[in-house]
């Protein structure tokens, strides 16, 4: 039980830790509030808070971040989140509540980080996956998380020093725009299907939708929203 | 979709330099791809140097602490900010660790009320002493997590600390500050860097390495169990 002194930090985790940073700066210069979680490692969420709110540096600017902890993660990321947020989890592969939460997040319109080591998660998983590779399950308490979202902290702040770059990039740059054209949208079902119809909260806010084509649907579902009906209902999580 | 105020960054007029037109982003991604990797081989090297000069001071800190948790003592973490996560990441460390056995410990922000009644009653700086004269005794263990190592409430608690009996580990930065000449700390582990998240950075390393330590001084869980309860 010996940590290694030397850091895994690597090539490929530095330049993922530059893009969530840019990606982290232009959220915050859009208006985010950025939320922290981290189920098994409270304490984590909480240190990434503070860095953020009330930095080490005097003369930084402080910025809105809040650690949620407690029970029910989920429905506090539900209630908490706005479209254009950011959420910052800190948690293994397999952890259910931040798998539920990032799994939504597209539905809820925010973008998502998430630092852990071991078995990575899917590509995909979250928008910005920072990953370190040992798999020691010590490691969360031997500094090198809080190297990664100190350096997370530190790189952001560069980019501010870049106010043209801190521009989110439009979704709609393509000749084809992902976002108005006939693929599916990922929503929430947010009440039980009635009539034919429900309510559901996508990216662009709250939508009522045509559910005939999906079948019966409970708040929590996700589907896929397209020209105001649900077209699919997403499968349950596989670990 | 609620349309959320644009952050105006109200510092922009002291860097004329800064290029309000600039558009590609290649270039600054590169730069801070090579700053990440420079600042993580800085935390490395002040890791492995702290490391080294603190190597004995762990050494004794882990046998006094595991003859103190032998004894039936407990340990009791705090700090201000960023290193009271830290903290409390030692003290779950512990209390509740992935491998080897449970220790009892705990970190003194984990209850806010009592923090605020503590705060608003009798004032900030003695929001851990408070808390140690109620709850701990003289086989206890205060582990103080600082970068400064000159918060009054630390000091403060580690001076209560001392007068019960407790075994005291101050954690500090930079050259240690009034930690490392206190009489009321009896092991000061400093990170000497004038960072501070290089110092948190190495701190939350030795935190661990006294914790592998405590481990092995307390080897047999049985052997612990038994002599923390008198039956042996």
């Amino acid at each position: 039980m010996s940590a290694p002194v030397d850091i895994g930090m690597t090539q490929e985790l530095a330049a993922d830790l530059s893009a969530a940073s840019l990606s982290l700066a232009q959220r915050f210069s859009g208006g985010a509030t950025m939320w922290c979680i981290a189920p098994a490692y409270t304490s984590h969420a909480q240190h990434i808070a503070v860095e953020f709110v009330h930095p080490v540096i005097v003369g930084k600017r402080a910025l809105p971040a809040v650690a949620l902890t407690g029970a029910d993660l989920i429905g506090q990321v539900r209630v908490s989140a706005r479209a254009g947020d950011v959420v910052v989890a800190v948690a293994g592969a397999t952890d259910p509540e931040v798998r539920a939460v990032m799994r939504r997040a597209a539905a809820w319109g925010v973008t998502t980080i998430w630092i852990g080591n071991g078995e990575r998660p899917p590509a995909g998983a979250a928008d910005h996956i920072l990953w370190l590779d040992s798999d020691d399950p010590t490691l969360a308490a031997t500094g090198e998380f809080v190297l990664v979202y100190h350096l997370l902290w530190e790189l952001t702040h560069v980019c501010f020093e870049h106010p043209g770059l801190l521009s989110a990039p439009s979704d709609c740059t393509d000749e084809v725009c992902i976002t108005c054209s006939d693929e599916g949208r990922p929503a929430e079902v947010l009440t039980s299907t009635q009539d034919g119809t429900t309510l559901v909260r996508s990216a662009r806010g709250t939508e009522s939708v045509v559910t005939v084509l999906a079948g019966p649907l409970d708040a929590g579902d996700l589907v896929l929203v397209h020209a105001g009906m649900v077209i699919a209902k997403l499968g349950e999580d596989q670990p | 979709m609620t349309e959320q105020p644009r952050l105006e960054e109200a510092t922009n007029f002291l860097y004329p330099f800064i290029d309000g037109t600039e558009t590609d982003a290649g270039a600054l991604l590169v730069d801070l791809t090579a700053s990440a990797l420079t600042k993580a081989a800085t935390s490395a090297s002040l890791r492995r140097t702290t490391l080294e000069s603190c190597g004995a001071l762990i050494t004794t800190g882990a046998a006094e602490m595991g003859r103190r948790f032998a004894a039936g003592g407990r340990l009791f973490t705090f700090g201000n900010g960023g290193s009271s996560t830290d903290a409390s990441t030692l003290a779950a460390l512990f209390a509740q660790p992935p491998m080897g056995h449970p220790l009892p410990a705990w970190s003194l922000t984990a209850d806010q009320a009592v923090l605020t009644a503590l705060g608003n009653d009798v004032g900030f700086d003695l929001i851990f002493a408070r808390q140690l004269i109620a709850r701990a005794g003289p086989t206890d263990i205060a582990v103080a997590m600082s970068t400064s190592g000159t918060s009054t409430d630390l000091l403060l608690a580690m001076r209560e600390a001392r007068h019960r009996g407790m075994y005291t580990i101050g954690f500090a930065g930079y050259d240690g500050g009034e930690f490392a000449a206190s009489p009321n700390v009896d092991v000061c582990f400093v990170v000497r860097s004038q960072s501070v998240h290089r110092i948190q950075e190495s701190q939350a390393l030795l935190g661990y390495r006294l914790w592998a330590a405590v481990q092995s001084a307390t080897d047999s869980p049985a052997g612990v169990w038994a002599e923390s309860r008198g039956v042996r």
